[in-house]
């Protein structure tokens, strides 16, 4: 009790009088943990909804029963009906349909046996229970019978019994909806965009007689795993039992990897806003010693007054922390689509239906800002434990005092900075970069503990030029940054770590789109790509018919065509694809962003079947190297082919693995079409119009049983995802520049607050306002231009540690490093400019006071 | 999605008492029974599609060597969803999955002796040529049914059911002690007040049975008697009927005698509530709502679903000069079939033990109560 009655008293009291520094501290810390907690917020809302998503359609499935690559023949479920230890099983089959008469997105339509299924998935038809039992019943009794979740229905205006035609990849049907899902289980699926149908209905729609995706088991409860492994054994080679749970295993990992990227980049805000905690908190010490001295010799313990300092810190944590939940709300509003779409974009499809308050996650936020805040004002913290009660009686000792020895310091910089390069050597810990995240905070440590040796050496190399060329004010201020000492140096921190994320990003996002541009520019070339409808929604599954594929290779439009099959794989619990491409047409056309292997040698062994090209990511998850024996098995074909390359590749999910379409069907099995891409020979004449009539003729033909996208617009849609993916890095780094400014700001401040006396004596001795002003105006750019510079050099470190460290752990890729000068020389300036800006209110407030009356109090 | 399967119950189970209410009757272009069945054997055996609802009953007490007694019963509900019609109306080709008929299957295996009633539920779709998922087949006079693990295979002479469960399993081999009983007029049985008000109805009064039950993972050989019903009718239940007392007995001097009871909501009962009587020759007598008296001695409340049953009845049949008490072998032998019907019954092994023609007399038999646990919906 006493102790808060303490601290009301000494700090609160102390924080009301200079209510305008603390406001600027709580608003930095604010942004800062705004930031962080709705990126959390807004990442935690994906992963649940897509866990959720995952686990509802899971069900209670022990194993899951696929065949990689491909269909499951039905003809297996007597294998399944004799086994002793199966209980339960449930076929299942998925795909995503669209409605034909009014535009908008695909949904997810599910077959399954409505008998069977009971025993693993919660579905209920809303309405009393015989109407629902019998609209239930509807999907056996009834064909092309669909059963709608609510907001489904109500966002394709549909009601119970009316009826809508439904475009899939084979074909369009009209389907009457017997009712609609209450909202539960099976119906919070893909964020409520799920339909149900009869298996029945679901084959005779998509032509998949006799196939199914894949059937769901339970086992009786005295199963042993022998005899698990026993039904493994009579159940067909091509067929795998898989854990129900690797899907959502493997794409959680995704997510997590991406929260974490994107939590670390929010707390930059934070850890910005850390360094505005540490000037205030440090100033207090600074500006109360005599206070503290004669608390001291009231009796106040070196502990008592280090909890104070601890306390006004953590204060700051929390006041910053309530006032981010207004900020979060906004804030997360924005990110939460973003974020979704850019999980949907990278990792697995999620549909995200709202927020979820995770009590986890605020948790993590209000203990990390706190945690922050409260390491912030640690040093000062200490600092005020060393106090000694005589000083009570002494009148002089305010003002700046040196902490630390400048060099000392500095050498533990150095200590930081170079511990960081065997840390980034380090593997990830469980698939998570935290020897590399480790390395980057060491770093921004290690460069905040430099400055103020920078800023000595800056002061002492500057001031006699500055002098000749600045005049006086120049040089005052060369010489206080000289010996102002770690205080002054920390807050130059903050603008470091701000310019030195924004830096970073820069070359690390430029240098991703350039690849990207390249791979794009490459890999995805061709003047027309054609794939069945729906068969991106539907990542490709089926296959374009015989007769359509015999009349797209007799089209004589002047073109090369490249075919191409692909398949979604895993290896291990690692999902990736394989494709079978037209390699020798492609590699005449097109090519590859080569990373390991001799890309001459490699097009002749490409060409001619002899291995398998894998992208780095694959690579990187898999361990597989050149010469290493890649093993599959697609569609019952058992393709065991060694890798003669490996290459960079950004599409979705990252792993791919590509083989001669014409190899694997001499040496496997007719992998037939699921795309085919064009490319016309005569480069030299206009290729848009042509692109268009070939386009035309297609349409003319076969109508709209194909989707087409011209070559340029893909590239174009491509680039534009990846710009869209970036929007909210950009957003997060202009929030950390911002709070970086307002550290401009505080610093500033408090140097003009703690100086008052000197600047005072300055003008007593002859020096004029606009002297003086001068003078901190010329501080403020020194600190400015180091903070630059140091950030600039921190940058290039740190962007060196994203692009091979953190992201290759983290998602498997890298890219050409590639610094985007431009973008630098153009941003840099406008950096400065506003942190200059950001000095205007310090500047502003010198002699706010009368120059006497602080000379009086003296 | 469980409390779905109410609906097929109430209108499948229903078939011991007729059916369906009336606002909820959907049987048009179903076959209806409305007048004699001319019921022939081994040809009615089989199931008769174009009638919405069947079932295939069966019932025992049998014992062990050392005398552990068990009761057991076997159910085959076929449920037809759209009148008959080959393929009219389906997709053109239809998918291996495309049916009209559903089919759900109940087991139970009371073991009387140690005190506990174990029970299994299956459902499957018809239509699946060759995946066995559930159905019938016809091989020469042979007649099989059958859901993933269970069969009942009827012979002109003889029947044999087999049950795989989690927690038991019995293969029973079935053999009549009499000819088929034909119920009502020559196996057409009113269950209200209107001609198609009824169905096709007869019954094995007696079928000696051996084979053996597994429990505990120990087979045990036993020795028994059983009771099997076939019915197929398509008209829903009368309103205002809530539900059931369906009594099959089989006395010490090998004659038999069922019984069944429709409750009314007010109480009272259905003036088509009836009976069979058997004697020891196979032959048969229809007894009237009049011909016998049936009282309520005892209940038993369910800790399971809250349902009280009665478990103790006096039955009188006065013409007969029966006059027999019957109660529960086993007071807690409710079918809970949340994974298929979703309906709540008791079906339950009972003891006979009274007076016939002046002498006392023992027997043993098989009740199901119905409409205890909450009405049927579809009855109301």
């Amino acid at each position: 009790m006493f102790f808060l009655r303490l601290f009301r008293w000494f700090s609160l009291r102390n924080l009301r009088t200079h209510w305008g520094r603390a406001l600027v501290v709580l608003l930095g810390i604010a942004l800062g943990a705004a930031v962080f907690t709705s990126v959390r917020l807004a990442v935690h809302a994906s992963l649940s909804s897509f866990v959720r998503s995952m686990d509802f359609f899971a069900g209670t499935a022990q194993k899951v029963l696929v065949r990689p690559g491909g269909y499951l023949p039905e003809g297996v479920l007597p294998v399944l009906l004799g086994h002793p230890a199966v209980k339960d099983f449930s076929p299942l089959l998925t795909t995503y349909v669209r409605r034909s008469d009014v535009p908008g997105d695909s949904f997810l339509m599910i077959g399954i046996d409505p008998l069977l299924d009971q025993a693993f998935r919660k579905w209920r038809i809303s309405g009393d229970r015989d109407q629902a039992t019998e609209r239930w019943l509807d999907l056996i009794r009834e064909p092309y019978t669909l059963i709608l979740t609510e907001p489904l229905a109500r966002e394709l205006q549909i009601a119970s019994g009316a009826r809508l035609k439904l475009d899939h990849t084979r074909n369009s049907a009209e389907f009457r909806v017997a009712g609609i899902l209450m909202p539960e289980g099976l119906a919070l699926v893909e964020g409520g965009r799920v339909a149900l149908t009869d298996i029945a209905t679901f084959q005779e729609f998509t032509g998949l007689y006799g196939l199914l995706d894949r059937i769901d088991l339970t086992f009786k409860p005295k199963a042993t795993p022998q005899d698990i492994e026993d039904l493994a054994r009579k159940l067909p080679a091509e067929l795998e039992l898989r854990s129900p749970s690797a899907a959502r295993d493997s794409g959680t990992a995704m997510i997590r990897a991406y929260q974490l990227n994107l939590s670390v980049l929010s707390f930059a805000s934070l850890f910005v806003g850390m360094f505005l905690v540490y000037s205030l908190v440090a100033l207090n010490v600074a500006a109360r010693r005599r206070e503290l001295a004669v608390l001291r010799s009231l009796g106040a313990s070196p502990r008592t007054l280090f909890m104070l300092f601890l306390c006004e810190g953590m204060l700051f944590g929390a006041g910053g922390w309530m006032l981010a939940i207004p900020l979060s709300s906004l804030l997360v509003k924005y990110l939460l689509h973003g974020v979704s779409q850019t999980i949907s974009t990278l990792f697995v499809r999620v549909q995200v239906e709202g927020l979820v308050l995770s009590p986890l996650e605020i948790a993590i936020s209000l203990g990390v800002t706190l945690l922050t805040a409260a390491g912030a004002a640690l040093q000062p913290a200490r600092e005020a434990m060393g106090v000694p009660p005589k000083e009570a009686m002494e009148i002089s000792q305010a003002g700046v005092r040196r902490g630390h020895s400048v060099r000392r310091l500095a050498l533990w910089a150095l200590g930081c900075i170079l511990a960081g390069i065997p840390l980034s050597l380090l593997p990830g810990v469980a698939g998570v970069p935290l020897p590399g995240y480790l390395a980057i905070l060491l770093l921004f440590i290690g460069f905040a503990l430099l400055s103020p040796w920078m800023l000595e050496r800056l002061g002492q190399r500057l001031a006699p030029l500055l002098r000749r060329y600045a005049g006086i004010p120049a040089y005052l201020a060369g010489r206080y940054l000289r010996d102002c000492g770690a205080r002054t140096a920390i807050s130059v921190g903050a603008l470091i770590t701000a310019v030195a994320l924004f830096t970073a990003l820069v070359v690390m996002i430029h240098s991703f789109r350039h690849t990207v541009e390249l791979w794009v520019r490459q890999t995805v070339s061709g003047d027309l790509f054609v794939t069945t409808k729906m068969g991106q929604v539907n990542r490709f599954r089926f296959a374009i018919p015989e007769t359509i594929v015999a009349g797209l290779k007799q089209m004589d439009v002047g073109a090369d065509y490249v075919q191409s099959r692909r398949y979604q794989m895993n290896y291990g619990d690692f999902p990736y694809e394989f494709e079978a491409m037209g390699m020798e047409t492609f590699l005449s056309h097109g090519g590859f962003v080569w990373l390991k292997g001799d890309p001459q040698e490699t097009r002749l062994r490409l060409t001619q079947g002899e291995g398998v090209l894998i992208s780095e990511v694959f690579a990187t998850r898999t361990g597989l190297g050149i010469g290493d024996v890649f093993r599959t098995q697609i569609e019952g074909s058992s393709i065991e082919l060694p890798v003669v390359g490996i290459i960079r590749d950004y599409r979705t999910d990252g792993g791919v693995v590509f083989y001669s379409w014409k190899h694997f069907k001499e040496r496997f099995h007719d992998p037939q079409w699921s795309g085919v891409r064009f490319f016309f020979k005569d480069r030299a004449s206009e290729v848009g119009g042509r692109v268009s009539a070939l386009r035309n003729a297609i349409i003319q033909r076969w109508g709209d049983a194909l989707d087409m996208v011209s070559g340029k617009d893909l590239r174009e849609s491509v680039l534009r995802i990846f710009d869209e993916t970036f929007a909210i890095t950009t957003v997060l780094l202009l929030i950390a520049l911002a709070v970086a400014a307002l550290g401009i700001t505080t610093t500033l401040t408090v140097m003009v607050l703690e100086r008052s006396r000197q600047l005072s004596t300055l003008y007593a001795v002859g020096g004029s306002f606009r002297q003086i002003r001068a003078m901190i105006f010329w501080e403020a750019s020194f600190l400015v231009a180091a903070g630059e510079v140091a950030g600039l050099a921190c940058g290039f470190i740190l962007s060196y540690l994203l692009v091979y460290v953190i992201n290759r752990q983290s998602f498997g890729w890298t890219f050409l490093y590639v610094v985007d000068w431009g973008a630098l020389a153009f941003s840099l300036p406008l950096i400065i400019l506003t942190a200059l800006a950001a000095a205007v209110p310090a500047v502003r407030m010198v002699f706010r006071a009368p120059p006497a009356a602080l000379l009086r109090e003296r | 999605m469980r409390s779905a399967f109410a609906f097929i119950f109430a209108s499948m189970v229903i078939l011991i008492g007729g059916l369906r209410t009336a606002d909820a009757d959907n049987s048009s272009g179903f076959l209806q029974v409305t007048g004699p069945c001319k019921l022939e054997f081994p040809r009615d055996h089989a199931p008769h599609p174009g009638f919405r609802n069947e079932w295939w009953y069966y019932t025992g007490n049998l014992k062990s060597e050392t005398g552990r007694h068990f009761g057991y019963q076997l159910t085959f509900f076929r449920h037809q969803l759209t009148p008959f019609g080959g393929s009219a109306g389906w997709p053109d080709p239809p998918s291996a999955w495309r049916s009209r008929q559903i089919y759900i299957g109940h087991a139970a295996v009371s073991d009387i002796s140690a005190k506990r009633h174990l029970q299994a539920e299956k459902v499957g779709r018809e239509g699946l040529e060759g995946l066995g998922i559930g159905g019938w087949v016809q091989y020469g006079q042979d007649v099989t049914l059958f859901l993933p693990g269970w069969s009942a295979v009827i012979f002109p002479d003889s029947h044999k059911i087999a049950v795989a469960g989690d927690d038991f399993a019995f293969q029973l081999e079935l053999k009549p002690a009499k000819p088929p009983v034909k119920h009502g007029i020559s196996g057409y049985s009113r269950k209200g007040s209107t001609p198609e008000r009824a169905s096709c109805y007869y019954s094995f009064s007696r079928l000696e049975t051996s084979g053996s039950i597994t429990v505990a993972g120990k087979s045990i050989p036993v020795k028994g008697e059983s009771w099997m019903d076939h019915e197929f009718s398509t008209a829903p239940l009368e309103p205002g009927t809530v539900g059931w007392d369906w009594f099959s007995i089989q006395l010490a001097d090998r004659s038999e005698f069922m019984i069944f009871l429709l409750r009314r909501e007010d109480g009272g009962l259905n003036t088509a509530s009836s009976g069979t009587y058997i004697d020891s020759l196979g032959v048969l007598r229809h007894l009237d709502r009049g011909y016998f008296d049936v009282r309520v001695l005892d209940t038993w409340r369910s800790k399971a679903s809250g349902a009280v049953y009665p478990s103790g009845w006096q039955i009188k049949i006065p013409l007969l000069g029966i006059e027999v008490d019957v109660a529960s072998n086993l007071p807690d032998q409710e079918m809970q079939t949340s994974a298929s019907t979703g309906v709540t019954y008791w079906e339950g092994s009972v003891s006979v033990k009274g007076v016939k023609g002046g002498s006392p007399i023992e027997g043993q038999g098989y009740v199901e109560l119905t409409g205890y646990a909450g009405p049927f919906s579809a009855l109301k």
